[in-house]
C-alpha cells in the first residue's frame, strides 16, 4: 500500500465519471450517459465487514428449499427478525433455524442469513 | 480521548469464529512451518506446562493429553479478520491507527467523556457481533495510558474488558494497580534505575520528580512519564512510514541439498520482497542473500553465509533483483550440506522517482519497468504468481513451509468456504 494512504478506508473501483469518447470516428451519442455496469455487491452485501459466506454440501436444510451446493450470504451484523433463516451454533455444530421469537428454546445466533445463492444448471 | 482496542488472542480467536466445536477449548496456533506455538487462547494458557515459543516437537505429548487443537498459521485469515475489525472501528471514527494485526488506536475525541463509558461498551459488542472477534478496550487522554487501561480492563474481571480513564480517580486506581514491569516501553534497563528511586508501582513512576526522569532516561522517558501524568505526547499517527529495508526469510519444509529447488525459493522471496518494493515507490540500492544449514541439528555439518550485492544503480525490477540474487546465490552455495533456510533482504531503499543513473548504464529493455507493471497487474487481478519468473519454478512444494494443519481460507478463496450440512465433510 502507498505510504500515507494506508489508513483511508478502501474506495469502490467503480466510477460515474463522464468517459472522455474513444471513437475514432464519431464520438459515441452515449457519451454523457454511461454508467458503471451492474455489480452483484451493490444489492447483496449492505455490510462488507461483517458479511461471510457459507457453502451448503447437503440437502440436510431442504425443509428451508436450502439445498447441497448452494452458497449462504450471511451478515452477522444483523438482529434476526421474526421469521429470518439464520445460522446458528448448537452443541458445538452449524444449524439452520428459521426465527421464532415466542419459542423458548434459547439460540446461539452465528448470523442472518440474507441470501441464498442458487445455481439452476 | 484515545481508545485503545485490542483483539483476544487475536490469531485463535479467528480460528474459533469457523469452529463453533473448539468455544472454551484450548487452541494454540503454530509459528510458520509449525516450529513453536505462537499463540494461545486463554484456556490453552491456563495449562501453565504450554510455554510460548518452545518448540512444537518438545510439548506435542502435552497438548495431546490436554486436547489442544492445534493450527498452523493461516494469515491469510487472520488478515482479512484483521481488516474487518479495523474497518467495524472505523465506524465510530474517521481517525483509525491501526497499531498491529490485532489493535489499533481510535480516535474519540468527538465524542463527551460522559458517553465514553457507553461508546467503550458499544465498541466491543459491535466488534465482537459483527466479526465474532472479542476485543478490549481502554480510553484515556493519552496512548500510553490507554494501552494501559486496556490491560487493566482485561486483567480485572470486574471491568468486563471495558476500562475508561475518564477522572483522576480512575487514572490513578488504575497506575496503582500496574508495577514498574507492566508499563509500555519501559526496558528492563530504566526499571531498575526507576527502582533505585524507590518507586514500586507505575504510580510511583509518575511521581518520580521529571528532572530526575529527563537526566536518566532520555527524551523517550520523559515522554512516558508526560503521558503518564495525563498530557499527551504522541499524537495519532496516520501516516505509515516507508520501510528502511524490506526482507524475507523463511525456513524450507524439508532440508534442501538440491541447487535448483534452493534457486526457485530465492527467486520467490525476491518476487515477494520486490512487489513490496514497488508498492512503497522505492528502489534497492543493495541486495543481499543468505543461506544456512539448520543449527539446531547435532547430526548435519554446518555452514553459514551470506552476500552483499551492490547494484549498478538503484533498480525495482524483479527481473534484475532476481538476477543479481541468483548470482549471489551461487558464490554462497557449497553443494553437500542439507540446507535449512534461505533469505533475501534489499537494503539502501529510495525513492524510485530520483534514481541517479550511471553514466555507462543502459537499462536493459526486460528490466523496463512498463514489463514490470503489466506483470504487477496481471498478478494482483488473477492472483499471486500468477505471472512469474522462469526460475522461480513450480516444484513449491518441495520447498514450501510446511502448513500441516492449516484451516481454510473462509473469506478470501470461493473452493475454501466454511461448509454447512449434517453428513461430515
Amino acid at each position: 500500500m502507498e505510504s500515507g494512504k494506508a489508513n483511508l478506508v478502501e474506495k469502490s473501483k467503480k466510477s460515474y465519471r463522464v468517459k472522455r469518447p474513444s471513437q475514432t470516428g464519431f464520438s459515441s451519442p452515449a457519451t454523457h450517459y454511461t454508467e458503471p455496469r451492474i455489480d452483484l455487491n451493490d444489492a447483496l452485501i449492505n455490510n462488507p465487514s461483517s458479511t461471510f459466506y457459507v457453502r451448503v454440501i447437503d440437502d440436510s436444510f431442504s425443509e428451508f428449499q436450502i439445498l447441497k451446493d448452494d452458497v449462504l450470504i450471511i451478515d452477522k451484523s444483523l438482529t434476526p427478525k421474526q421469521n429470518q433463516l439464520a445460522v446458528i451454533t448448537k452443541e458445538g455444530a452449524f444449524e439452520i433455524t428459521r426465527i421464532d421469537k415466542d419459542s423458548k428454546e434459547e439460540i446461539q445466533l452465528w448470523g442472518v442469513i440474507t441470501y441464498i445463492i442458487k445455481s439452476t444448471l | 480521548m484515545i481508545a485503545l482496542v485490542d483483539c483476544n488472542s487475536f490469531y485463535a480467536s479467528c480460528e474459533q469464529v469457523f469452529r463453533p466445536d473448539l468455544q472454551n477449548k484450548p487452541v494454540v496456533v503454530l509459528s510458520n512451518n509449525d516450529g513453536c506455538v505462537i499463540a494461545a487462547n486463554k484456556e490453552a494458557k491456563a495449562l501453565t506446562h504450554i510455554p510460548m515459543f518452545e518448540p512444537v516437537f518438545k510439548i506435542k505429548e502435552v497438548l495431546k493429553a490436554n486436547n489442544v487443537t492445534c493450527f498452523s498459521s493461516n494469515y491469510t485469515l487472520y488478515a482479512d479478520m484483521s481488516q474487518r475489525v479495523m474497518d467495524t472501528l472505523r465506524e465510530f471514527s474517521p481517525n483509525v491507527e491501526e497499531y498491529s494485526i490485532d489493535e489499533s488506536f481510535v480516535d474519540l475525541s468527538h465524542y463527551s467523556i460522559s458517553e465514553l463509558d457507553a461508546i467503550a461498551n458499544e465498541i466491543k459488542d459491535r466488534v465482537h457481533k459483527n466479526t465474532g472477534i472479542p476485543v478490549g478496550v481502554g480510553i484515556a487522554k493519552t496512548k500510553s495510558l490507554s494501552k494501559m487501561a486496556n490491560k487493566f480492563a482485561k486483567k480485572v474481571a470486574e471491568n468486563n474488558g471495558v476500562y475508561v480513564v475518564e477522572n483522576e480517580e480512575k487514572r490513578i486506581a488504575m497506575l496503582k494497580y500496574f508495577s514498574l514491569k507492566d508499563i509500555w516501553g519501559i526496558g528492563r534497563q530504566h526499571k531498575t534505575r526507576v527502582e533505585k528511586t524507590g518507586a514500586k508501582s507505575a504510580y510511583d513512576f509518575t511521581k518520580v520528580p521529571l528532572a530526575w526522569v529527563r537526566k536518566e532516561m532520555t527524551v523517550v522517558g520523559e515522554r512516558l512519564w508526560r503521558e503518564l501524568n495525563n498530557f499527551p505526547c504522541h499524537e495519532m499517527t496516520i501516516k505509515v512510514d516507508k520501510k528502511k529495508g524490506i526482507g524475507t526469510a523463511k525456513s524450507f519444509g524439508y532440508k534442501l541439498e538440491d541447487y535448483g529447488l534452493i534457486e526457485e525459493a530465492t527467486s520467490y522471496y525476491v518476487a515477494e520482497v520486490a512487489d513490496l518494493l514497488r508498492q512503497q515507490n522505492s528502489a534497492a540500492s543493495y541486495l543481499e542473500v543468505f543461506l544456512h544449514t539448520n543449527s539446531f541439528s547435532n547430526t548435519d555439518k554446518q555452514y553459514r553465509n551470506k552476500i552483499v550485492i551492490t547494484l549498478d544503480i538503484p533498480t525495482n525490477s524483479t527481473i534484475k533483483l532476481t538476477q543479481e540474487a541468483l548470482k549471489g546465490l551461487q558464490k554462497i552455495y557449497k553443494p553437500g550440506y542439507r540446507y535449512k533456510k534461505v533469505g533475501v533482504q534489499l537494503l539502501g531503499l529510495v525513492p524510485d522517482t530520483d534514481i541517479q543513473t550511471n553514466l555507462f548504464y543502459q537499462p536493459k529493455k526486460s528490466e523496463s519497468s512498463k514489463l514490470t507493471t503489466v506483470i504487477d497487474e496481471l498478478n494482483s487481478k488473477f492472483g499471486k504468481n500468477c505471472v512469474k519468473l522462469a526460475t522461480v519454478g513450480n516444484r513449491e512444494k518441495q520447498w514450501a513451509l510446511i502448513k500441516e494443519h492449516r484451516s481454510p481460507r473462509f473469506t478470501t478463496q470461493w473452493n475454501e468456504l466454511l461448509t454447512i450440512g449434517k453428513s461430515k465433510s
